[in-house]
């Protein structure tokens, strides 16, 4: 008897520490998303720059508030995380990877309109930062996936992958980028 | 015994025996009495406990985010101290002090609750250079550099309980010791001892007025508080015995701590024109510009002193008698052992130091509280704003704010002297925003920008004019197929026929006609004639069936005549408008308010950025240009008297019939404002969107200081080498060309030999990077105007 509660007890503190690692690593891929959707290994968390952080801004500042929406994030504090990436943008409005970093926060949100929105925005700033347009593709596929719309998705990831790999070959073009 | 009389003896036995009426009546007196008692007691509570949690909502300005590398000069960051209140001090190492130093300042913030959490007092340095920050550091041992520092937000306004009193509710533990033995040495030496009254002091105050001397005094501070809960003027001897039952019963439910602590925030101590002032919390800003912890003795004495008659003894209006006053409330200490004779003659010396202008109380920026107040009133209860402590944290910016305020009356004032219009009969509104999140930064509601009156910027419905014409446009270049900057317009006369209205014939403001123009043309100098014609051809319910998509609720009449702005819209209207074509066709509502947190630092609610697109981004890249072109050749080319070149404003000049009506709206890298100046009454002013309003805009903006339009081109984008009158195609190098943005595929096909004369140059490429920075110095003359907008 006695045992069958010790059993009890350490299934459900198990259960419990997995539902604490799910919201640590921030789905940010929908549940609904099918097997088959490529990229699928590719799974950035909701504020982590799949980019250097150098490359992302010169300013110390900037940095620093992507850090804590990080951190808020990580805690599953999104409306911190979102207010953190708002004063990084207050500071550097043009800089399209902390538009994508939003994009990406929303997505995790389930505010798909919005993050398709945001990363859209985000590539209007983005010239020709390849890399950045192929995350905020990526970003506006996996929302389409959750709105039900396959085939749109299947062409935002192509649309991914063709940009990360003009990003490959233009990788020396990005590098000295400083958004402000 | 007496009260153990069953009810029916009373009425069996009643009247029977004289003792017997008596007792009867007794009781029935007390029966009353206790009804009464209780009614008080109910009153009184309600009063302590509803009066202890009234607090208005505190509105702030934005936090000031200072890094290395921000535009800051030593003045301006002096200026956010002085609206935070610090004060200079030699070691700066108190809270709220700073001392200036060779390259920069020294200082200690506050402790702040942010609405994510916390954020302590710091010893900090910062550093300018070039009008810049160039080093951010926390003092201490050693040195370490922050990348970021969020100063707590200047304090711009309450939004107060019905009677419109304000307070700034302090602790009794952050009320410094003197004070409180001040106020007990002079206003309730027992105050810690008796149970609510004095009983000697109501003797004599009986005494006195049963000899027909005046009712008065001894009124222990529990007394006073009951009074102030019911301040009335009359002084009924009914009041008064009230006012004991009061007390009684107050020291009954409430701790002496509890009791003076309402007292220190409750006791009415001045007037503000229509804010009264309650509390020595809000007193000590009221009339010293510090908080109370930070208030000399002899300050102390003198608020303590107001006690007795805050208008008598107020120090602004009668000094002599504040003075005096409060040299007795330091006498009285003196006498009580509460301060040492050296003390007492050290404070007796000083003046009254009182700070000649008060704060201000309700709101130095009527216009853009009101906004927030309008904000605010779409999701909370107005009794719930005005006592729930909230905070709210909006967007104004004090430094942009300003620039505003002063543009428009330096520019106003100016007008009428240069164009002998009588003095103060032009009025105007501003709204700036932030071009990519909607915030907005400044409002300023007419030239007294003090004024908490009518606000022009929500409230004045004006005829826009050729403010509407890039709906048009951007309509037109959404079809790249038929339109594109270049196609040629029909700028001759025109007659336009519609059921139900008279016939309509616009005409230009030269009127003149100009038959061929290209496009671009036809906006730059918002001719109305050909600008008319497209509006009919792409459909008039099609073009102001779009005013919704921009934001903008208000439907103008569907006639022809609305295409050329012939109805009203409010500044604000406006702005939302003209920062969806700022922000490559993004529209972010415009937003005055950040986060709400309450009284005891929770977050309650946040607004949240939010974007929709409503206008794809190549037609709204080609009507940037358009309208760069407007401030490069066409109506507003008068700007670069404000403004360098290299700044690539883009913006549109509205004008309305008679001169009714002066607009400018237009847009930076960073920022998009409106302007609007007329008269209230309608009348003519003479003045073009390009002699008034654009004037105000350009001195605003120099003030400023914007960041370039640089906008990034989209992908569907791409330059052409174009002959500027026949619009045929260059060479990429020929210099006779001028390079302009088309939708891929909707450049012009023909092409044409350079001209001989003209050499092939460097390619003028556009750098569509985002991070490009204008440079300013290369000689800009030799290239044509377009050549330099797109370089």
């Amino acid at each position: 008897m006695k045992n069958r509660f010790v059993w009890l007890f350490v299934s459900a503190w198990l259960l419990l520490l997995a539902g604490c690692a799910g919201v640590a690593t921030r789905p940010s891929i929908p549940a609904a998303a099918p097997a088959t959707v490529p990229h699928a290994a590719q799974q950035p968390g909701a504020a982590v720059a799949p980019a250097p952080r150098s490359a992302i801004s010169g300013n110390r500042a900037v940095i620093a508030l992507l850090d804590r929406a990080q951190t808020d994030s990580e805690a599953g504090q999104r409306e911190a995380a979102g207010a953190s990436l708002e004063r990084a943008l207050r500071i550097e409005p043009r800089n399209p990877w902390l538009w994508f970093e939003l994009a990406q926060l929303r997505l995790a949100q389930g505010q798909y309109a919005q993050a398709i929105t945001l990363a859209r925005k985000s590539n209007s700033f983005s010239g020709r930062q390849y890399r950045v347009q192929a995350e905020n593709w990526r970003v506006i596929a996996r929302a389409r996936v959750s709105q039900g719309d396959a085939a749109g998705a299947d062409q935002a990831f192509k649309r991914a992958t063709d940009l990360e790999q003009q990003a490959g070959a233009e990788a020396d073009h990005d590098a000295g980028f400083h958004g402000q | 015994m007496m009260f153990s009389i069953p009810l029916r003896n009373k009425f069996r036995f009643s009247f029977n025996s004289p003792g017997k009426a008596v007792r009867l009546i007794a009781l029935l007196l007390l029966l009353g009495l206790s009804g009464y008692i209780y009614y008080l007691d109910v009153t009184i509570r309600d009063a302590f406990d509803g009066r202890k949690f009234a607090l208005p909502a505190r509105v702030y300005s934005r936090a000031l985010e200072v890094y290395p590398g921000l535009k800051l000069a030593r003045e301006q960051f002096l200026d956010e101290f002085r609206s935070l209140g610090y004060h200079e001090s030699p070691q700066a190492d108190e809270a709220a002090t700073y001392k200036n130093t060779l390259n920069g300042v020294e200082f200690t913030t506050r402790d702040f609750a942010f609405g994510d959490g916390p954020q302590p007092a710091q010893h900090l340095r910062v550093e300018f250079a070039d009008g810049k920050v160039s080093l951010l550091q926390v003092r201490g041992n050693p040195d370490a550099d922050l990348p970021l520092l969020r100063m707590e937000p200047p304090l711009i306004g309450g939004i107060y309980p019905g009677h419109n009193e304000d307070r700034e509710l302090v602790r009794l533990d952050q009320v410094p010791k003197p004070l409180i033995a001040a106020l007990i040495a002079t206003e309730d030496r027992k105050f810690y001892t008796h149970w609510g009254i004095d009983p000697r002091g109501i003797a004599r105050a009986l005494y006195k007025t049963v000899t027909g001397q005046r009712i008065e005094g001894g009124s222990t501070l529990t007394q006073q508080l009951v009074k102030n809960f019911f301040l009335t003027p009359q002084r009924t001897l009914t009041r008064k015995a009230n006012e004991v039952l009061m007390a009684l019963l107050l020291e009954m439910h409430y701790s002496k701590d509890e009791i003076l602590e309402t007292y220190l925030n409750e006791i009415f101590l001045g007037q503000d024109s229509s804010r009264a002032i309650h509390g020595f919390g809000l007193a000590s800003y009221f009339y010293f510009d510090r908080p109370l912890d930070r208030l000399e003795l002899q300050e102390m004495a003198t608020l303590v002193g107001m006690v007795k008659g805050p208008t008598v003894y107020d120090p602004r209006k009668h000094p002599e008698l504040a003075m005096k006053r409060r040299n007795v409330v330091l006498q009285e200490m003196l006498d009580q052992k509460v301060i040492t004779q050296a003390q007492f003659l050290a404070a007796r010396r000083k003046p009254l130091g009182v700070v000649l202008r008060a704060p201000i109380g309700t709101s130095p920026y009527p216009a853009f509280m009101q906004f927030v107040h309008h904000q605010l009133e779409l999701d909370y209860r107005e009794e719930d704003l005005r006592s729930e402590g909230l905070r709210i944290f909006t967007t104004l910016d004090p430094f942009v704010q300003h620039q505003a305020e002063q543009a428009l009356q330096s520019r106003l004032s100016a007008i009428e002297k240069a164009r002998r219009i009588p003095a103060n009969t032009l009025e105007g509104a501003v709204v700036v925003s932030s071009t990519q999140t909607g915030e907005i930064q400044a409002m300023v509601g007419g030239r007294d920008a003090r004024y908490a009156g009518y606000n022009r910027a929500i409230d004045a419905q004006r005829q826009i004019g050729s403010l509407v014409k890039p709906i048009i446009y951007l309509t037109a270049l959404e079809d790249p197929q038929r339109y594109t900057l270049i196609t040629p317009l029909d700028d001759s006369p025109l007659l336009w026929s519609q059921p139900g209205t008279p016939d309509w014939k616009p005409k230009n403001y030269d009127r003149q006609f100009h038959g061929q123009v290209q496009l671009r043309t036809a906006l730059a100098n918002s001719y109305n004639v050909s600008t008319a014609r497209l509006g009919i051809a792409l459909g008039v319910e099609r073009i102001l069936g779009k005013l919704p998509l921009y934001g903008i609720e208000r439907q103008p009449p569907p006639y022809a005549s609305s295409l050329l702005g012939a109805f009203g819209l409010s500044p604000v209207e406006v702005s939302q408008l003209y920062q969806t074509f700022a922000d490559g066709g993004f529209r972010t509502p415009l937003r005055a308010i950040r986060t709400i947190v309450t009284a005891d630092g929770k977050p309650l609610q946040r607004f949240p950025l939010n974007v929709e697109p409503v206008a794809p981004p190549g037609p709204v890249y080609l009507l940037t240009a358009a309208l760069q072109g407007v401030v490069r050749e066409g109506t507003a080319q008068s700007l670069v008297n404000w403004l360098p070149a290299e700044m690539n404003v883009a913006g549109k000049t509205g004008t309305t019939d008679d001169l009714r009506d002066s607009w400018f709206a237009g847009y930076t890298g960073d920022r998009v404002a409106v302007v609007w100046v007329g008269r209230d009454d309608s009348k003519t002013t003479g003045l073009t969107g390009a002699s008034g309003a654009m004037t105000v805009w350009g001195e605003m903006m120099k003030n400023i200081q914007p960041e370039p339009l640089q906008p990034a081109m989209p992908e569907d984008v791409e330059m052409a080498n174009v002959d500027p009158v026949s619009g045929l195609r260059y060479d990429e190098g020929c210099k006779a060309g001028i390079s302009l943005p088309f939708i891929k595929g909707s450049a012009p096909a023909l092409t044409s030999p350079c001209p001989a004369s003209s050499g092939p140059v460097a390619a003028p490429r556009v750098d569509a990077k985002p991070d490009v920075k204008s440079g300013g110095k290369h000689d800009t003359r030799k290239k044509n105007w377009f050549q330099r907008l797109f370089n």
